[in-house]
């Protein structure tokens, strides 16, 4: 070993976490993986209907009500990306951004939310948006039946908490993802509470071993829960504009830190 | 602290790095001995880089032996990108969102096997990625780690949790059309609430106090069919086709609802371990073979055939669970496995839905013979990945 390995996660979790060992992994996790399947279930049922409201709309011409149902759909998409994302296939067809495409937003490929969020906010429009609509809606009712049928690996679902939180760094915090709608905080929402359904579900398999560790990760995910709770509009959230530079700042940390944390979750589950 | 599945951007490493160089001033030379002897955190394996510029992968071919190993994808192109390993379209891993310029680290725990590569824009073609066995995959075929049976077992405990809610629910839809007097309704939902419980019969029926109220057939009874015990399942199907008639079912009705609802409670607290899967479906394989089968438990309405098909569903839901395991470890296995519900399933086809009365002898000692066939091969499941 040399000492660049020292800065890297081996040592480091040796130095800084109480447990020099890795765990093996118990049958303790089947309650809480299976638990989760059924969270998915719930979910997927919820984003299937709440397609069919979205994409309906879209395909009635009515922008206004597409544009109202844009966000709370992909709330439930968001919560359970960790296991939506296994399908690359449909990963691509349901939620890939314009940057993908060699042409961007002009690509003919360029397909699913935010295509249609590209066509509601930049052009004001449903034209040319009804077969993108119908593909979608095929698409999430595909995805539905292809994760019932699903075994959960563990070490995606455990893994699936940090996956969730370096999502919301790479592409909420930014503003990146829901760049024609700014509906960033609702996805941000989505994933904050699929990342905490996670470790509720594992906690009483760690809580006596690492109190301390998910007693950061609680503070981390209640100042983000906070600073969420802040731009809270109706059932929603107020366009990501409207996010302070100092909130993000302090979002843009817990959330790291959370991701970073959340990370080690699975070794401590022996699931490594 | 960053485990071998999480990007580590260069922005978040730096305070790490500084707590490590701080951490490791106070440990102290010996500590850190200690540290990298023994700490057996996740390791890297060996390294691999690979750069993604605008046209695909450099390389674009790589072959790495089974087990743990770390990709450093190097984003030479102008846009964010994602590197994916791939399994038809099943993603295996992935890192997401890494910048222009930037570069990302995977580690990952692969099996044998050959995989696509994603490879930034996607029209760009994919890469291939092949696994070649090592000491430790190979040994792992034929004695898979404990945590290769967690999904597996989730997956059934997701089944059973299914399965006991819809026999709660049609259950409650015969008690409703025995109290409407709705004498064809409560014989077509008597029917259907048998379904779900056949199909978790292999576990439930561990549950002997409650398996003993819900279905048990009057020749356990003294006085049969007159005994005042006589209740549950096959009670309702005595009035419903014996007597013709929806009268005084109703008591019944709602103490078979009360005890599938018990049940439902008591399957969630069960705790099964991955030997349950096969022996439980084995075990229920034998029971039909040696009684359910030759003497038939609907005496009255005859719809056993119903009762089959639907138990053999619940077995193979939990033995094709370790379906991915065998084919790993012993293929021949699988395959013989496989052909046993095959063959059960076409000799329960053959009978249609007829009336069992109508079913002969020589037809049920067929039907016998391949449930015995499908429980001897069963019975193999367990040795072949190494829990025996």
């Amino acid at each position: 070993m040399t000492i660049k390995h020292l800065f890297g996660a081996t040592a480091l979790s040796f130095f800084l976490t109480t447990s020099a060992f890795a765990e093996s992994a118990t049958l303790d996790l089947v309650e809480p993986i299976a638990e989760y399947k059924i969270y998915v279930s719930e979910k997927l049922e919820k984003l299937v209907e709440d397609t069919t409201a979205f994409t309906a709309a879209v395909k009635a011409g009515d922008v206004a009500k597409a544009k109202a149902l844009f966000a709370p759909t992909r709330l439930s998409y968001e919560a359970i990306e960790p296991i939506a994302e296994l399908f690359s296939d449909l990963d691509v067809a349901i939620d890939s951004r314009a940057d993908d495409y060699e042409k961007a937003e002009a690509d003919p490929e360029f397909p699913g939310f935010h295509r249609i969020e590209y066509g509601l906010w930049e052009k004001n429009s449903t034209a040319e948006l009804g077969p993108v609509a119908d593909k979608l809606l095929a698409d999430v009712t595909e995805l539905s039946k292809r994760i019932n049928d699903l075994t959960f690996p563990p070490e995606k679902v455990v893994g699936g908490a940090a996956v969730l939180m370096e999502e919301v760094a790479a592409t909420k915090i930014s503003g990146e993802e829901d760049r024609y709608s700014h509906t960033d905080l609702w996805d941000f929402r989505g994933n904050f509470d699929g990342a905490y359904k996670i470790v509720e579900l594992v906690r009483p398999l760690i809580e006596k071993k690492e109190g301390a560790f998910l007693k950061t990760v609680d503070a981390n995910f209640a100042k983000v829960d906070t600073i969420l709770a802040k731009y809270k509009e109706g059932d929603g959230y107020v366009t990501y504009e409207k996010l302070t530079e100092d909130d993000r700042k302090v979002l843009s940390t817990a959330v790291n830190t959370l991701a970073e944390d959340l990370s080690t979750l699975r070794g401590k589950l022996g699931l490594d | 602290m960053s485990n071998p599945g999480s990007a580590t951007r260069p922005s978040r490493l730096m305070p790490l790095a500084v707590a490590g160089a701080a951490a490791l001033a106070v440990a102290g030379g010996t500590l850190f001995y200690y540290a990298a002897k023994t700490a057996k955190g996740p390791e890297k394996g060996a390294v691999y880089t690979v750069t993604v510029n605008a046209k695909g992968c450099e390389p674009n071919t790589l072959t790495v032996p089974a087990g743990r190993t770390t990709f450093e994808i190097v984003n030479a192109s102008d846009r964010t990108l994602e590197w994916e390993i791939l399994d038809g379209v099943m993603v295996v891993e992935e890192r997401e969102n890494i910048a222009p310029g930037f570069r990302s680290s995977l580690t990952a725990k692969l099996n044998p096997g050959t995989f696509e590569i994603a490879c930034g824009l996607l029209s760009n073609p994919r890469g291939t990625l092949t696994v070649t066995p090592s000491a430790s995959s190979e040994a792992e075929k034929t004695k898979p780690p404990l945590k290769a049976f967690i999904g597996p077992l989730s997956e059934y405990r997701v089944y059973i949790g299914l399965q006991s809610s819809a026999l709660v629910k049609d259950t409650q839809k015969l008690a409703d059309a025995i109290k409407a007097g709705d004498l064809n309704g409560a014989r077509l939902a008597y029917v259907a609430a048998r379904l779900p419980y056949k199909r978790i019969e292999s576990v439930s029926s561990r549950i002997a106090d409650l398996e003993n109220r819900i279905d048990p057939v009057a020749a356990y009874f003294e006085k049969r069919e007159d005994d005042p015990g006589f209740a549950g399942f096959h009670r309702i199907e005595y009035g419903l086709y014996s007597l013709n008639s929806t009268d005084g079912l109703a008591p019944f009705a709602d103490a078979l609802v009360a005890d599938v609802t018990a049940l439902k409670a008591r399957l969630k607290e069960m705790k099964l371990v991955p030997e349950d899967l096969a022996t439980s479906a084995a075990r229920q394989a034998r029971r039909l073979a040696e009684d359910t089968v030759p003497n038939g438990d609907n005496r009255y309405g005859f719809t056993d055939l119903a009762d089959f098909t639907a138990n053999l569903d619940g077995m193979e839901k939990s033995v094709s669970l370790l379906y991915p395991l065998i084919e790993v470890a012993k293929p021949d296995v699988a395959k013989a496995v496989k052909d046993g519900f095959a063959d059960t399933r076409a000799a329960l086809v053959m009978s249609g839905n007829a009336s069992y009365q109508t079913v002969d002898t020589a037809t049920r000692k067929k039907l016998s013979a391949a449930f015995t066939t499908l429980a001897e091969r069963i019975e193999t499941i367990n040795t072949a990945i190494g829990m025996e």
